[in-house]
């Protein structure tokens, strides 16, 4: 495997405070991605998309939730730092659910909140479902605005 | 279980440099297994279309929206990489399907496009959704594919507010989970083929073999066969993790080995996993071992048309319960479902799984995958697929019989 230049936690951090600010600039209350380029980008973690929903919600305000299936925590957390808000669910159980829930503990529960526009129909459409109120957004001008290039091919990250 | 979505690249790199250097002969000649596959015909795919046009009528939907991607082939027989420049196609209740395509990919459009003559192409300066659009006109509610990106529902509903974009599933999900004798045909060679890369294989392992040593060894089997695929492989106590770890491996005496994932016939799927043990395994390793065995026999007893898809979770889940594990999806135990719809995609509907009360009928394939986790220790997953006939389930592939005999 090759190996690329370690970007530390600190940068990490900048740049998901520069995309709060331009949240703040864009309305947006809160981002919604799901694995890809932005979210190697800003966090730097690469993961695989499957049929499972694995997001990180970055909100305007406070730091970032992660949903993920319960088998995958072990697995989640070699890559995922700081993993302070990790909300698991199980195979029964509705991963929009745990994105709602930890759209509302950040003060998401109107407004505007963008959603990668690489995401799959079937994300954004199991979570507005559950959160018919909120109006959702594409988050490309958002993400542009914040210096996050999404048409990069993800690059080799914290893990693979 | 499969990783295939990012491990493809990866393992196609490593596996390009393993062909130059160190592939053993007996992995290197092996001969191809594809003679005389069957691809699905056109009339098949006509079929399809007409199906999905009832479901659509029953579902009150005048048309489903497709990307590139499985979908879209299994309808179509058309491939489409997904990209900034959207390439989409429409499927209405009634009438033909209509293509819109990026006016500098029109010709191989044309090439690729065998289903339906109405193409619309767009410009740069324009963009797809006007001409998008134009094909719903009349035309209330619209399905969309479940992997179409938000970008695509969203240029459709700012340039037509007014419609409704509801899921798609009822009408993919009703096609897709049906497999034809045609489609259990190409599954078949597809797992056969994955039998034989993954025997080829596991005669090499050796002591210090890293782990993409034998992903290598697979990915040179699979091209030798004549099917694409790869592997992922976990050795030792990260066995235990369902999917691996990020933690380099090597193999060492005593190892728990795990080998998950599979290959590609004319675009369907295997999905085969293999535990045994490097050297000699521990009593503790049998017995886990063999508990394993029984609760995948448990869920292929339980796999009959007209059970439902949350009992034959639940009778593997038993089996493991009963054996001083979990219960439910605590570890150590079995930490996921059971097993999932598999086809054109690794994992696709319907999923073996607590609340999934859709019953089995004939047709349906999936795969029997009731991992035992126990962190710390190792992890052991025997995964075959099966299909459902009248008589009950069947497995594609010889079930492993013993853990020091992976294959018999």
């Amino acid at each position: 495997m090759q190996q690329t230049a370690e970007v530390s936690a600190a940068t990490y951090q900048e740049r998901i405070a520069k995309l709060q600010e331009a949240m703040k600039e864009f309305g947006l209350q809160a981002v919604v991605l799901e694995p890809g380029p932005a979210m190697m980008y800003l966090t730097g973690v690469r993961w695989g998309k499957s049929e499972r929903t694995f997001a990180v919600v970055l909100p305007a305000k406070g730091g970032p939730v992660w949903v993920l299936p319960g088998f995958e925590e072990m697995r989640a957390r070699e890559l995922i730092h700081p993993g302070d808000d990790i909300r698991i669910w199980q195979e029964d159980e509705s991963p929009y659910q745990r994105i709602v829930e930890g759209l509302k503990d950040r003060g998401v529960s109107s407004g505007r909140v963008g959603i990668d526009e690489a995401a799959r129909f079937f994300v954004f459409d199991g979570i507005r479902k559950l959160a018919p109120k909120l109006d959702y957004v594409g988050a490309q001008q958002v993400l542009k605005a914040a210096g996050v290039d999404t048409t990069q091919a993800p690059g080799r990250g914290r893990g693979r | 279980m499969n990783r295939r979505t990012f491990l493809t690249t990866a393992a196609a790199g490593i596996a390009h440099v393993a062909s130059a250097q160190s592939v053993p002969d007996a992995i290197r000649n092996l001969r191809p297994m594809t003679g005389g596959i069957q691809p699905i015909t056109d009339d098949e795919r006509r079929a399809r279309i007409e199906k999905a046009r009832k479901l659509m009528r029953e579902n009150k939907l005048g048309a489903l929206v497709l990307e590139g991607g499985s979908s879209l082939y299994y309808f179509t027989g058309t491939r489409w990489p997904q990209s900034d420049r959207t390439f989409a196609c429409v499927l209405p209740a009634s009438g033909e399907p209509a293509w819109i395509v990026p006016e500098a990919d029109q010709d191989r459009a044309h090439q690729a496009i065998r289903m339906g003559t109405d193409l619309r192409t767009w410009k740069e300066e324009e963009g797809p959704y006007k001409k998008l659009v134009q094909v719903l006109k009349g035309i209330s509610r619209v399905g969309i594919e479940e992997r179409v990106r938000f970008a695509v529902f969203d240029g459709l509903r700012k340039e037509a507010p007014a419609l409704e974009f509801v899921s798609g599933d009822p009408v993919t999900i009703g096609c897709r989970v049906i497999k034809s004798p045609a489609e259990i045909a190409l599954l078949q060679r597809a797992n056969d083929i994955t039998i034989a890369a993954y025997k080829a294989a596991f005669a090499t392992l050796h002591k210090g073999m890293p782990q993409r040593e034998l992903s290598a060894n697979i990915s040179a089997a699979y091209r030798a066969l004549g099917a694409p695929g790869n592997a992922m492989i976990i050795f030792g106590k990260y066995t235990a993790f369902p999917h691996g770890s990020i933690q380099p491996q090597t193999l060492h005496e005593g190892d728990v080995v795990l080998v998950d994932d599979g290959c590609t016939v004319e675009g369907y799927q295997s999905d085969i996993t293999r535990t045994t043990v490097f050297g000699r395994p521990t009593e503790r390793q049998r017995q886990v071992w063999n508990l394993e065995r029984k609760a995948q026999d448990a869920a292929l007893a339980a796999a009959r048309p007209g059970a439902t898809c949350e009992s034959v979770d639940a009778a593997a889940r038993k089996v493991i319960t009963d054996g001083g594990f979990g219960p439910g999806y605590k570890v150590p135990g079995l930490p996921h479902r059971t097993g999932h719809g598999i086809g054109l995609d690794g994992h696709e509907w319907t999923n073996l799984v607590r609340g999934n009360q859709t019953r089995l009928e004939p047709g349906m394939c999936f795969s029997n995958e009731p991992t035992i986790a126990i962190y710390g220790e190792f992890g052991v997953r025997l995964e075959d697929c099966m299909y459902i006939t009248e008589d009950g389930a069947r497995m594609f592939t010889k079930q492993s019989p013993a853990i020091d005999r992976p294959f018999g």
